[in-house]
């Protein structure tokens, strides 16, 4: 494909950390993991962040091959109305969550950019820390944003393989793949203060995609020296719609990666959610993840009044609450914090504008 | 030995305890204990209204002895760390702040422009302003003018355990201060702590090297008895280190012809 950024092609800037990826590497997963875990140590302490997503709305007018919430599937839509949106986030805040991801699907009627703004107010009024994964949005939009207390947009790229990114996005405005690599930049240039990027394992060859990703990161720690970063590992679990991953992202290999961006990003916010199961996310905790979401439903709201009908837009795999989680963490000598923010840090990144 | 005094307090210890990266409270409160400390930092952001249990700030409001220095971790500007200072002051009832400002969250280094700014604020406001600050000796004595209670320089990057990298810029800040210079980040062992003791700094702020040791307590009883022990030595005057070696034909022969 023409016109892809020097950035993501460049393999030198990921060139120290390719070999610790493939799966005969001479550098064991168990020295892998020793590393990993002393850079996490002493730069993160024994901490684990902690975070719970709110699902607002199921709109959707992407075609995305896989995703429960695609506009194709037979899932019933809604959006959480104001008042909704404010009794599911006192319901979270009294669980102990204290920074929120609020989500949505692909900008529409019903859940479009005065929406979402709406609902991240309210949300800066309950919470101490906002952050959205939801659809792309112009320059002001995320400057809007940041101004009422938004401070970090959470946005995958799905699969950094751009022919492979065109087969899966069927229709809809997220088939532009240039577009959507300039997301991250374009919410930094806003003012949002932290980007989540990541890939969704499964799409794509996993080496290669990981490695992207790593590019991506450097690229943009390069590019914008205040923003701050993180990375998440999802991997597909099963939806509605049925759709089976070209490539199986072994946990194995899953750790591998994780382990190896410890050592590629020493300081860099590694993220775990409830994708992925209990064993693997105790196992992980103290290692290199530093973030993880905790008690999380992935219905539209669903804190207050679990739907046992309703389907998410996945299936959780770790469905702990915050009680047993915490023990599991406690038990491994990491201190859950739950809030780690304080809404005075609130407001646009100063001096990250470009002309 | 001598007591610390920092504006109109005075402290016995000359070890400051970070109270983040703890791998539970308990182990936090137990290090502070140990260490004998009487001044610990607290990120406002870690206060924590609805959950006691995971309250740092209340936690440490309440132990007996221990005066409470909130630091502004999380501000990557001075209207966002001015802010913080004024929320902190009302919660704790200190005067003491610790400007902490590190605008990329990932190397966590403070910004000496945004430090400044908010330093003569807040000293203006009447605070005891202990800023974080790179390890620049010119820096230094623009803070000491705009009324900081003291200067605390990385030793280096928080959480590297890297020890003393910038010492001999540590050395330049102790030489030309009239207030107190205090090591923060980058100590990785009780030695090091020592170390920036002997070169004649005030006091050391200890967070990680005690914070994810096997046993909190006894890292922070170490710590606070090689602080003692380099605080003491500095007093008591160490031997200088033997010069070159005496030249063949002396250097100052030309003296007994001058006269």
């Amino acid at each position: 494909m023409n016109g892809l950024p020097t950035w993501l092609t460049n393999k030198k800037a990921s060139d120290d950390i390719a070999p610790l990826l493939q799966n005969d590497s001479s550098v064991s997963l168990e020295s892998l993991a020793a590393e990993a875990r002393a850079i996490t140590l002493s730069r993160f302490g024994r901490t684990m962040s902690l975070y719970a997503p709110l699902y607002l709305s199921n709109f959707c007018s992407s075609g995305c091959a896989y995703c429960g919430y695609a506009s194709d599937r037979a899932t019933r839509r809604r959006r959480l109305e104001f008042e909704e949106v404010r009794r599911e986030l006192e319901g979270m805040k009294k669980m102990g969550i204290h920074d929120v991801l609020l989500l949505t699907g692909e900008r529409t009627s019903a859940a479009g950019f005065d929406y979402l703004r709406r609902c991240v107010e309210i949300a800066a009024e309950i919470m101490a820390k906002v952050s959205i994964e939801a659809f792309p949005m112009h320059v002001n939009e995320y400057r809007i944003l940041a101004e009422s207390g938004c401070t970090g947009i959470t946005i995958y790229q799905e699969t950094y393989n751009a022919e492979q990114y065109r087969r899966l996005h069927r229709w809809g405005p997220k088939q532009n793949f240039l577009e959507r690599l300039e997301l991250p930049e374009r919410a930094l240039q806003a003012g949002i203060k932290t980007v989540g990027i990541g890939a969704l394992l499964g799409l794509s060859e996993p080496v290669e995609e990981a490695l992207k990703v790593l590019r991506h990161v450097r690229h943009l720690s390069r590019t914008y020296w205040r923003a701050g970063l993180s990375v998440s590992f999802p991997r597909i679990r099963p939806q509605t719609g049925g759709f089976q991953p070209d490539f199986t992202v072994s946990d194995h290999f899953l750790a591998r990666m994780i382990f190896a961006f410890r050592i590629g990003l020493p300081d860099v916010e590694l993220v775990l959610s409830t994708r992925e199961s209990p064993a693997f996310r105790d196992g992980m905790a103290g290692l290199a993840v530093t973030r993880m979401s905790i008690a999380s439903k992935t219905t539209v709201g669903g804190y207050l009044e679990p739907d046992g009908n309703e389907k998410g837009q996945f299936e959780v795999n770790d469905d702990r609450d915050t009680k047993t989680f915490c023990k599991a963490l406690e038990a491994k000598n990491i201190e859950p914090v739950f809030k780690n923010w304080e809404p005075v840090y609130n407001g646009p990144s100063t001096g990250q504008e470009q002309t | 030995m001598d007591s610390l005094q920092i504006g109109t307090y005075t402290f016995s210890s000359r070890l400051i305890l970070g109270t983040g990266k703890f791998g539970n409270i308990a182990s936090m409160v137990d290090a502070v204990r140990a260490s004998g400390t009487q001044l610990v930092t607290v990120a406002l952001r870690r206060y924590n209204r609805e959950q006691a249990e995971h309250d740092l700030f209340t936690t440490l409001a309440d132990l007996e002895g221990i005066t409470l220095m909130p630091n502004t971790s999380g501000a990557s500007n001075a209207k966002e760390a001015v802010r913080a200072a004024h929320i902190s002051r009302e919660l704790s009832g200190s005067p003491f702040i610790k400007v902490e400002i590190h605008p990329n969250p990932q190397h966590l280094m403070p910004d000496p422009i945004e430090t400044y700014e908010a330093c003569r604020i807040l000293a203006g406001e009447g605070f005891l302003v202990m800023p974080y600050i790179p390890a620049d000796p010119v820096l230094a004595k623009r803070l000491e003018d705009a009324g900081c209670a003291s200067v605390m320089p990385l030793g280096s990057a928080i959480g590297s355990g890297q020890g003393l990298a910038t010492a001999e810029m540590i050395r330049l800040i102790i030489r030309e201060s009239t207030i107190p210079v205090i090591v923060d980040a980058g100590l990785r062992s009780p030695s090091e702590a020592c170390a920036a003791m002997e070169m004649g700094c005030a006091a050391v702020l200890v967070n990680s090297a005690i914070a994810v040791a096997q046993s909190p307590p006894e890292m922070a009883a170490a710590f606070a008895e090689a602080v003692q022990a380099g605080y003491r030595a500095k007093a008591a005057g160490i031997m200088p280190k033997s010069g070159s070696a005496i030249a063949t034909s002396p250097l100052t022969s030309f003296l007994d012809r001058t006269s």
